[in-house]
């Protein structure tokens, strides 16, 4: 939302029915203000004029009027009748979707979205689409019930275990908007959400070709455990984290659950992506997914590096390290953070406290 | 009842409260209110009887299975007690607007003899489901330690090596080894029947089946719900006949004490309706638990 | 028995001795069946759970106020909330009004000696402190983050709070509830006075009866419900819980089955009194009697069939939500029937500004901003967008604060003399009802807008741009917060330094104000009888209004 305005009032439109959806709130806005002014006058002006003058005084009876009871009756009636329909058609559309729509899949899982393209592409907490492509979203959820929510796109879906659900939409506008999830489903449902990227086709091909833009290891690393692959909604480090603590371990003894210690250089580090039931850390549940096929090469040394540089005055490379490592940039500083990367920092930052 | 002193003026009728006028408007109220009380009862078994519903639609097969394993022979007696027991409960109201003290004790005595009854048929069958491990709460069942492998082939540790359906329905019982007291269910022939058959609903094949295979613990996780539903409804409507021989030991004691008449018979009244509605539920409970899709074993 | 003697004593003795008086003792207190003394009992406690679920609310507003989770970490904010949730509906709103305006007045307002079933509303008071000290207790062990909807399966299976206590305590809660409205209908039926026919029944015993049919049709099936819940949780069988297969929507069938007709629990009887207030304040008969009254019964029976419409986007079928979607429009009408009937009632009235007629107006501007938006929420494509996010957030407190919390403010109001037999400050009552005017639009006004934005319900930490809007709502509620506990202080003070308000300060025709302020234990000297209408302020009808404006003349230059 690229809302420049002191006092936001409206999300944008960035979906087909986005404007059906703000012209029936407009509609009942209308109503609303039609129905509220001339009942709040008439109780102004009654109380004005009708104020007592006299105490305990006994105005005239009125009992009622049988034209009026009607009148007032029927008009509500017919008026929410068309909301009721306008509603309906809305919602028609909103969950019928289109036969050539291109297909995305996608589980929620306490706290993170995982989507993965027809193509193969995986990403977390992001979802990259085209514009002006039909997308039907499949989801379902491996826990308990999330929900799908673009506002910007006026449409939602809960996400339900055991069971899919669809959703489907047309971006009109390409840029960046919010992702939530807005079914609460425990700690860190605020947390649950990322971005939705509406790229024009040319750029979204590149996208899907794997074309990514040029940064340090550090902070491809930094992206991608962040944003992308949202390890740090278990692994940012506060009290009632569900991952283990990752800053200051690089090359420093971790137990194990069993007792054994190991030294958490590089292969630790790998393998803990890969095939993290392999070596638990003491104090912690076998509850990480494996990322054994959704990471590349490439990603798991940028995140080898972004992890090691959590440790200041790492001593770079052991003699197994990966060749990529001697690019690795020395210990980051909190200050490099790149701008896009701020509110997930914050998050971090915050919940660390 | 009340021990309220009047103050005012009211005649001194047996039982009446001080805020009535006179019995009529008592008995009025205490109907009324009684009548309220048992619709809310009926939504309150309503819930429970939707839950059932939904779940007996979602997986036919695994209910009929369920339900199969249920004695129907002791349900159908424990239906005729109840029905028995109702008729000797309206011919205490009877008795009472009479005002025959013999005749209301002792048929309250046989009454609560019937409710007693009913309660011992139930705990039979409790004790059944105990010791067969089909209580569907682990820990809850009867605990029996391992015994040597390979003495039995059926055991619950072994049923995930051979197939569920191959069960003999002839075959001496044994005793599954359970030393945890889990929820044991092995019979998954009405699966592979409704397979055969072709008569499996969309929610049983994702429910029962995994890769085309019948997955014995899938299957019993959808027997476990219908005896979850068997044991949650059976024990609330036991729990209600419980409260209802309280109920009749107090009303037996009052009927002794000789204080019933034509004129004040209200607390007999009301209790018969609440009997009679705890019948009711029963009434319900027995065809939809015990036999329902009993066709399908035989 | 002793006491009960002392008590015929007394009375004998001291004829004016009213039901405050009447007996000392906690004793007298604790075992009473006097309709009254409950109420008061139900008023303290009440109150002690309206003020602990402020201070949540005071906690989630404070949080909100920057957009990162600084002041409470997200798992303590997840408890705030759901705490909130729980002791604002399960214990203040669905037995405010009923089990304290209710319970003292039905009676009163019928012409009865007490209700029909004394010692069962004893029970229900009892089973709702049972119910409330379960939950309290849970609290202090740790408290529960489920949200107050309990939805399955984070609530049967992911959450590690205290589900199950929590699920007892409102499981007994229910019975509380349904023992009060089983005790209502059958004392409306039963217990009216000569002459007072269905007919001649205030608004509020209507609104009442409304209420109480929902209660007894709808509590046995949450109750049912959460005892499942809190049993899947012992047994982990997969009623709710899909991995075990089990169905998380039938939860939220079974759950809003109960819970969207529990919305009327809390409104109609907040509706019955402004129906009193209205026309009372207006010194006029209430303008349609028959439409208001057949509206409270047709927003009970309706209301049990629109519990779909929270499910829009749960996956229910689209001809289901088809169905919900009508009827919820449907039910929309009889609210608006009341709404312009109470308008037209002001219409040539006499009307004076005393502070629970402050109440009712605002009630008016609220309610119909609540009820308005619910029409946002009933239309399908729109509640898509609109559907847990802040819209409804602020729809429902814009029902519940604005139009529950707000009637029943008015009515403690209005019916205080009765009560107590005092007349609190007017002045500070006119302050505190304007600034809970102000600071309630101030607080919950942006929540629409924020909701239209797309910000999540149940949020710790929310985008930085919506923070403008987020501020102005906690403002808002620093100001909700002061006009809330403002009566709490004048009241107080009346009840020592009040002057006496008389048996009748407004010269009103109900039958509750045809008796001493207090009332004496049985309520009536004599059994009243009814040979008038309801709301007729004429002399005509035992009103000595004459009498009335000489006390007044008389008053004023001494004081």
């Amino acid at each position: 939302m690229q809302n420049t305005s002191w006092i936001p009032l409206f999300p944008e439109q960035a979906s087909t029915f986005a404007w059906q959806v703000d012209l029936l709130y407009a509609y009942l806005i209308v109503v609303s203000v039609a129905f509220t002014i001339p009942i709040v006058a008439a109780v102004f002006f009654f109380a004005l004029k009708y104020r007592a003058t006299e105490k305990y005084a006994t105005p005239d009876e009125i009992h009622g009027s049988m034209v009026l009871e009607v009148v007032w009756s029927i008009i509500p009636f017919v008026i929410s009748m068309t909301i009721f329909l306008g509603g309906a058609v809305i919602y028609y559309q909103q969950f019928t979707p289109p036969a050539d729509s291109m297909d995305i899949y996608v589980v929620g899982k306490q706290w993170m979205w995982k989507v993965q393209h027809e193509t193969g592409q995986r990403e977390i907490n992001e979802l990259h689409v085209p514009v002006g492509r039909n997308i039907k979203l499949t989801m379902t959820t491996e826990d308990v019930l999330h929900d799908f929510d673009i506002p910007a796109f006026r449409t939602k879906a809960d996400v339900v275990p055991g069971r899919y659900t669809y959703m489907w939409f047309n971006a009109t506008k390409p840029g960046k908007y919010h992702l939530f999830c807005a079914e609460y489903c425990g700690l860190n449902h605020s947390g649950m959400g990322g971005w939705v990227y509406v790229m024009e086709q040319r750029d979204f091909d590149n996208w899907l070709s794997g074309n990514v833009s040029g940064q340090t290891p550090v902070e491809a690393g930094k992206d991608l455990f962040e944003n992308k692959l949202g390890c740090a909604s278990c692994h940012s480090g506060g009290p009632t984290q569900r991952g283990a603590k990752l800053e200051g371990i690089f090359n420093n003894d971790v137990k194990l659950v069993g007792g054994d210690v190991v030294k958490a250089d590089d292969n630790y580090i790998r393998n803990s992506i890969l095939n993290p039931a392999s070596q638990i850390v003491e104090g912690y549940q076998p509850i990480m997914p494996t990322f054994k096929g959704q990471v590349t090469e490439e990603q798991l040394n940028s995140l080898v590096s972004y992890i090691k540089s959590l440790t200041p005055n790492a001593t770079t490379g052991t003699a197994m390290a990966p060749a990529a490592n001697a690019m690795a940039a020395p210990a980051a500083n909190a200050n490099n953070v790149p701008a896009a990367n701020k509110p997930a920092a914050k998050s971090l930052a915050n919940s660390s406290k | 009842m009340s021990t309220h002193s009047d103050t005012h003026e009211h005649h001194h009728a047996p039982g009446l409260q001080h805020q009535f006028e006179d019995m009529k408007q008592q008995e009025e109220s205490v109907s009324i209110g009684m009548w309220m009380f048992l619709v809310q009862e009926i939504m309150f078994f309503g819930g429970l009887f939707t839950v059932y519903l939904v779940f007996r639609s979602k997986y036919p097969m695994a209910f009929a299975a369920g339900s199969n394993h249920l004695d129907a022979f002791l349900g159908g007696l424990n239906t005729l007690v109840l029905i028995v027991s109702s008729l000797t409960m309206a011919l205490t109201v009877y008795y009472a607007q009479k005002g025959n003290r013999n005749m209301q004790v002792i048929l309250i005595v046989l009454t609560m003899i019937f409710g007693a009854t009913f309660l011992g048929v139930k705990a039979i069958e409790y004790a059944d489901k105990y010791n067969h491990g089909l209580v569907p709460v682990t820990g809850l069942n009867k605990k029996i330690k391992e015994e040597k492998k390979g003495e039995h082939g059926v055991g619950h540790e072994t049923g995930h090596e051979k197939p569920c359906y191959d069960v003999d329905h002839n075959a001496p019982v044994v005793e599954h080894p359970n030393p945890k007291g889990e929820f044991l269910w092995t019979d998954c022939s009405l699966a592979k029947l409704g397979l055969d058959t072709n008569t499996l609903t969309t929610d049983e094949k994702n429910g029962y089946f995994s890769n085309e295979q019948i997955d014995a613990d899938k299957f019993r996780d959808k027997v476990r719900i219908f005896f979850w539903i068997y044991f949650v409804m059976t024990g609330l409507h036991a729990l209600h006949m419980i409260i209802g021989l309280g109920l009749m030991a107090w009303l037996g004691w009052k009927a002794f004490r000789n204080t019933y008449s034509a004129e004040y018979y209200m607390p007999v009244e009301m209790s018969g309706l609440y009997w009679h509605f705890v019948d009711i539920v029963w009434i319900f409970l027995f065809p939809l638990l015990y036999l329902l899709g009993r066709h399908f074993l035989h | 028995m002793q006491t009960q003697e002392a008590i015929v004593q007394g009375l004998a003795a001291e004829p004016k001795l009213n039901y405050l008086t009447n007996g000392w003792t906690i004793k007298s207190w604790l075992l009473t069946k006097d309709h009254k003394r409950i109420a008061i009992m139900y008023l303290i406690s009440v109150s002690v759970f309206f003020f602990m679920g402020g201070l949540y609310a005071g906690a989630i507003r404070l949080e909100l106020l920057t957009p990162a989770s600084d002041l409470l970490e997200s798992g303590t904010y997840n408890k705030v909330f759901t705490q909130h949730g729980i002791l604002m509906i399960f214990f203040f709103l669905i037995p405010s009004i009923p089990a304290i305006l209710g319970n003292f007045l039905l009676p009163l307002m019928i012409g009865a000696k007490d209700l029909a079933l004394p010692r069962i509303n004893l029970l229900s008071l009892y089973i709702y402190w049972a119910g409330g000290a379960l939950v309290l207790f849970a609290l202090m062990q740790g408290g529960i983050d489920t949200g107050w909807t309990f939805y399955a399966p984070y609530s049967t299976t992911f959450s590690n709070t205290y589900v199950m206590l929590v699920g007892l305590g409102i499981f007994i809660n229910g019975f509380s509830s349904i023992l009060t409205g089983l005790n209502f209908i059958v004392t409306i039926h039963t217990m009216r006075a000569p002459g007072m026919t269905w007919f001649r029944l205030p608004l509020f015993v209507w609104a009442h009866y409304a209420t109480s049919l929902v209660m007894i049709l709808g509590t046995p099936v949450i109750a049912i419900t959460i005892l499942l819940l809190a049993l899947e949780r012992v047994g982990k069988i997969g009623i709710f819980d899909p991995s075990i297969g089990g169905d998380p929507i039938l939860f939220q069938h079974l759950f809003w089955f109960y819970s969207h007709p529990a919305v009327y629990i809390m409104i109609l009887p907040g509706m019955g009194v402004i129906s009193e207030l209205i026309s009372n304040f207006s010194r006029k008969k209430i303008f349609g009697y028959e439409f208001i009254a057949f509206s409270s019964i047709a927003i009970a029976v309706f209301g049990f069939l629109v519990w779909g419409h929270h499910m829009f986007i749960s996956g229910q079928s689209m001809y289901a939500g088809l169905v919900f979607s009508f009827l919820t429009m449907v039910v929309a009408v009889p609210s608006a029937i009341k709404v312009f009937n109470w308008t037209a009632t002001l219409y040539k009235g006499s009307i004076t500004f005393d502070t629970p007629m402050l109440y009712a107006l605002g009630f008016l501007g609220l309610f119909l901003i609540g009820g308005l938006t619910g029409l946002f929420l009933g239309a399908m494509g729109l509640t898509v967008h609109l559907t847990d996010t802040y819209f409804i957030v602020a729809h429902f407190h814009y029902v519940m604060v604005g139009g529950q919390v707000i009637a029943y403010l008015g009515g403690i109001h209005y019916w205080w003399p009765k009560m107590t037999g005092k007349m609190y400050s007017e002045f500070w009552g006119k302050i505190s009802a304007m600034l809970i005017f102000v600071g309630f639009n101030l607080t919950f006004f942006p929540q629409f807008i924020l909701g239209y934005l797309g910000m999540p319900r149940r949020y710790a930490s929310y985008p930085e741009e919506l923070q403008v809007l987020n501020i102005f709502s906690t403002a808002g509620a620093s100001v909700l917060g002061v006009g809330l506990l403002m009566p709490v202080v004048y009241l107080g003070h009346s009840l020592i330094f009040g002057k006496a308000a008389g048996d009748n300060p407004w010269m009103l025709p109900g039958l509750e104000w045809r008796t001493a302020s207090p009332p004496p234990t049985e309520n009536f000297e004599k059994m009243p009888v009814v040979t008038w209408e309801a709301y007729e302020f004429g002399e005509e009808n035992g009103l000595d209004l004459e009498g009335a404006r000489k006390r007044d003349a008389e008053a004023i230059p001494t004081t």
